[in-house]
C-alpha cells in the first residue's frame, strides 16, 4: 500500500492530528490567544466534517470528499484493521458535530488562561480518537481507539487543576476508566484465545467449532461490562453524575453528547456481529448450539435487560436532584437506556432509531450543557432553584433552553421527538418480548416529563429572586471569573435551537442517510 | 515442551484479573491504585501471551505484537495517573482517595 492510498481516507484524522501537533506547538511558544485557538479547532472539525459529509455523498459537498468510492462499504476481504461504512461515516459525522459545537462555544472562555491550547488539544485529540472508532474492525483496535479518547478526557475533566472539585471528578473518572479498560481488554484477550484472532468479522462470523466455549461467554460478559462503564449503563453508572458535576460545563457537554457515544458505536460493532450471525444462519448451525451456551439469545436478553434498568434507574434519580448539571446527568443515562434498544434489537430501523436518538442527543444533551456553562458564567449558582426568573431576565436563553428540555421529553416538531418514535416503532414492529421495550421507553419518556416540566416551571412561572442570593454549593469553577453569556457560547446555543427544530420538523435528509446506511451495516457486518 | 494446561493457566490469569480488580476498589491510597491497575493490565497481556502460543503462525505473532502495544499503552495509563495523583496532592496535601468526597449530593 503506498502512501497516497492511506492519506486519502484519512483526510479528516489527518486533519485533526496536524490541528492537534500545531496547537501544542503553541503552547511551547506561549501563544494563549483563546481567539485564535478557538478559530483553528473549529476551522480543522469543520473541515474535517465537510470532509466526512461530502465521503458521505451529499452531491454540493461533493468538492471535499476524500474518500475513494470504491471503499465505502466494500465487502471485507481478509481480516482488516479498518473499514469505512456509511454508518461509520454518519458516527464521523456526529461526533465531529459534537466536538464543533463545543469548540465554537469555547471562544468565550477566558483569554489568555494558562494551558489553554492544552484545553483544544485534548479536545482535538478526543475527537481523534472517536474518529478512529467509527472505523475499527477489529477489537484491539477500537479498544485503543476508545482508550486515545479516554486517556484525553480524563485530562480534560482535571484542566481546572488549582480546583479540587475538578480534580476530584478527574480521580473518580480516572479509577472508573482504568477498571473498564481493565475489563474489555481482559474480555478481549479471552476471544483472542477462543477464536485466535481479534477481527471483528473473524469473530462474529467464526464458524469453527470453538474449543473453549466458556472463554466466549466470559469475554463477551467482560467486554459487556467494561463497555458498559463508557456507555453509563445502570450498574456501571454511578461515576457519570460526579464527573459531569465537577467537570468544567464544556467538558460535561463534550462527554455527555459525544465521547459516550463511541462507547455505543462499539456495542454495534462488537455484538451485532454476532447476534446477526446467528439470527442470519438459524439455530441449526449455530456454532453454539447443542449445548447449554446458545449465545445470540443469551446476549440480546442481557442487553434488553441492561437497557430497561438504564432508562428507568435514569429517569427515577434524575427526579430527586437538586442541581441542575446531576439532573442532566442521570438524564443522560436514561437517554443511552433508550439507544441500547437499537443495539438490542438489531434490525435497520432499529439501528437508524439508535443513531437518530444519538444524533439528537447530541444537539439536545450537549446544547443543555452547555446553557449550563453559560448560565454559570453569568454568575448563577449550580442549584435548580437558583435559576428562577431566568426566562424573563434572559428570555432567549431560557427559550433554548426550554427547547432542548422538550426535545429530550420527546415533544413533536423537536428532533427528540423524531428519534424516539422511530426507535420505539422500530421496536414494536420487532415483535416478540421486544414490544416490551417499547412499552418500558414510552413510560419512561412520560416519567421524564415530570422533572423537565418541573425545571421549566423554575425557569418560567417561578418569581425571580429580588436579591441575587449567594450560591448555596461551592460554586462552579468556571463561575469565577463571572463575564457575560459570551459571544461564542450565544452563537452555540443559538445554532443547535435552529437546528433541533429543523430537525424536528423536516428529518428526512439526516433519516434517510441514516436509514440507507443501516441497511448496509446489517449487510456488510454481518 | 510440556504447556501449562489451559485451566491452570486461566486460574493464574483470572487470579492476577482478581487481585488487581480488589485492589482497585478497596486501596484509599491512589499510588497503590495504580498498582493495581497495572496488575490487572499484565492478566489481560499475559492472556495475550498465553494464547498466541497456541495460535496458528500468523495469529500468534499478532498475538505478541497486541501485547507489547499493550504494555506500552498501560505504562500510558499510569502516566496520566500520576500526573493526576501530583496534582491532587499539590491542593490537598494527601493522596487518599476516600478524603475525596466534594462531589456528593
Amino acid at each position: 500500500m503506498d502512501a497516497s492510498s492511506f492519506i486519502g481516507p484519512f483526510v479528516p484524522e489527518l486533519l485533526l492530528l496536524g490541528a492537534v501537533l500545531l496547537v501544542f506547538l503553541f503552547d511551547v511558544l506561549g501563544i494563549r490567544r483563546n481567539e485564535g485557538l478557538s478559530t483553528i479547532a473549529v476551522a480543522a472539525t469543520s473541515l474535517a466534517l465537510l470532509s466526512v459529509l461530502g465521503d458521505l455523498g451529499f452531491a454540493p459537498l461533493g468538492v471535499f470528499a476524500t474518500l475513494p468510492p470504491a471503499l465505502l462499504d466494500a465487502a471485507p476481504t481478509g481480516a482488516p484493521l479498518y473499514a469505512f461504512t456509511s454508518l461509520g461515516l454518519i458516527f464521523q459525522a456526529i461526533f465531529l458535530l459534537s466536538a464543533l459545537l463545543v469548540c465554537l462555544a469555547s471562544a468565550s472562555r477566558p483569554s489568555n488562561e494558562k494551558g489553554a491550547p492544552i484545553f483544544y488539544g485534548l479536545l482535538l485529540l478526543a475527537t481523534l480518537g472517536m474518529l478512529l472508532v467509527a472505523v475499527a474492525t477489529d477489537l484491539i483496535f477500537l479498544l485503543l481507539a476508545i482508550e486515545v479518547t479516554s486517556i484525553s478526557t480524563y485530562l480534560l475533566v482535571a484542566y481546572h487543576r488549582r480546583e479540587s472539585r475538578s480534580l476530584e471528578a478527574a480521580m473518580k473518572f480516572f479509577i472508573i476508566g482504568a477498571l473498564s479498560t481493565v475489563l474489555s481488554f481482559y474480555g478481549a484477550s479471552l476471544l483472542f484465545g477462543a477464536y485466535d484472532s481479534t477481527n471483528l468479522f473473524a469473530i462474529g462470523r467464526a464458524t469453527s467449532t470453538v474449543g473453549f466455549p466458556v472463554l466466549v461467554l466470559l469475554g463477551y460478559g467482560f467486554l459487556i461490562a467494561g463497555l458498559a462503564f463508557k456507555v453509563t449503563l445502570v450498574p456501571f453508572h454511578a461515576w457519570a453524575v460526579d464527573v459531569y458535576d465537577g467537570a468544567p460545563s464544556d467538558v460535561s457537554a463534550f462527554l455527555a453528547g459525544g465521547t459516550k457515544k463511541i462507547g455505543l458505536f462499539a456495542f454495534f460493532l462488537v455484538f451485532l456481529g454476532p447476534i446477526l450471525y446467528i439470527k442470519a444462519i438459524g439455530a441449526g448451525e449455530s456454532p453454539f448450539q447443542g449445548g447449554a451456551l446458545d449465545l445470540g439469545p443469551v446476549l440480546t436478553l442481557t442487553l434488553a435487560v441492561l437497557a430497561v434498568i438504564t432508562m428507568t434507574v435514569g429517569n427515577l434519580l434524575a427526579l430527586l436532584q437538586k442541581e441542575m448539571k446531576r439532573m442532566l446527568a442521570y438524564s443522560s443515562i436514561s437517554q443511552a437506556g433508550y439507544m441500547l434498544i437499537g443495539v438490542t434489537i438489531g434490525t435497520a430501523p432499529a439501528i437508524t432509531g439508535a443513531t437518530m436518538q444519538i444524533f439528537a442527543h447530541v444537539l439536545m444533551k450537549g446544547g443543555a450543557f452547555l446553557v449550563v456553562a453559560g448560565v454559570a458564567a453569568l454568575g448563577i449558582g449550580p442549584l435548580i432553584d437558583d435559576w428562577k426568573g431566568l426566562g424573563t431576565r434572559r428570555p432567549l436563553l431560557g427559550a433554548a433552553f426550554a427547547l432542548m428540555l422538550l426535545s429530550l421529553a420527546g415533544v413533536p416538531l423537536t428532533v427528540g421527538f423524531v428519534s424516539k418514535f422511530v426507535l420505539f416503532s422500530s421496536a414494536v414492529q420487532a415483535q416478540g418480548y421486544f414490544v416490551w421495550l417499547a412499552v418500558a421507553g414510552l413510560l419512561n419518556s412520560a416519567l421524564s416529563v415530570f422533572y423537565y416540566a418541573r425545571v421549566l416551571k423554575v425557569i418560567f412561572f417561578d418569581a425571580a429572586p429580588t436579591v441575587p442570593v449567594a450560591p448555596t454549593a461551592p460554586p462552579p469553577a468556571e463561575a469565577l471569573p463571572a463575564g457575560g453569556l459570551g459571544y461564542g457560547r450565544a452563537v452555540t446555543i443559538g445554532l443547535i435551537a435552529v437546528l433541533i427544530v429543523a430537525f424536528g420538523v423536516y428529518p428526512q435528509p439526516v433519516l434517510g442517510a441514516i436509514q440507507a446506511a443501516a441497511q448496509h451495516f446489517i449487510t456488510v457486518g454481518a | 515442551m510440556t504447556a501449562l494446561p489451559v485451566e491452570g493457566f486461566l486460574v493464574l490469569s483470572g487470579g492476577l484479573l482478581a487481585i488487581g480488580i480488589f485492589g482497585l476498589l478497596t486501596r484509599r491510597n491512589f499510588i497503590l491504585i495504580l498498582i493495581a491497575v497495572e496488575i490487572a493490565m499484565n492478566a489481560t497481556i499475559l492472556n495475550f501471551v498465553y494464547f498466541a502460543a497456541f495460535a496458528p503462525t500468523a495469529a500468534g505473532l499478532s498475538g505478541q505484537a497486541i501485547a507489547v502495544v499493550l504494555i506500552g499503552f498501560a505504562a500510558t495509563e499510569v502516566a496520566v495517573g500520576l500526573a493526576i495523583v501530583l496534582a491532587l496532592n499539590r491542593i490537598q496535601g494527601t493522596i487518599n482517595v476516600a478524603q475525596a468526597t466534594e462531589l456528593k449530593e
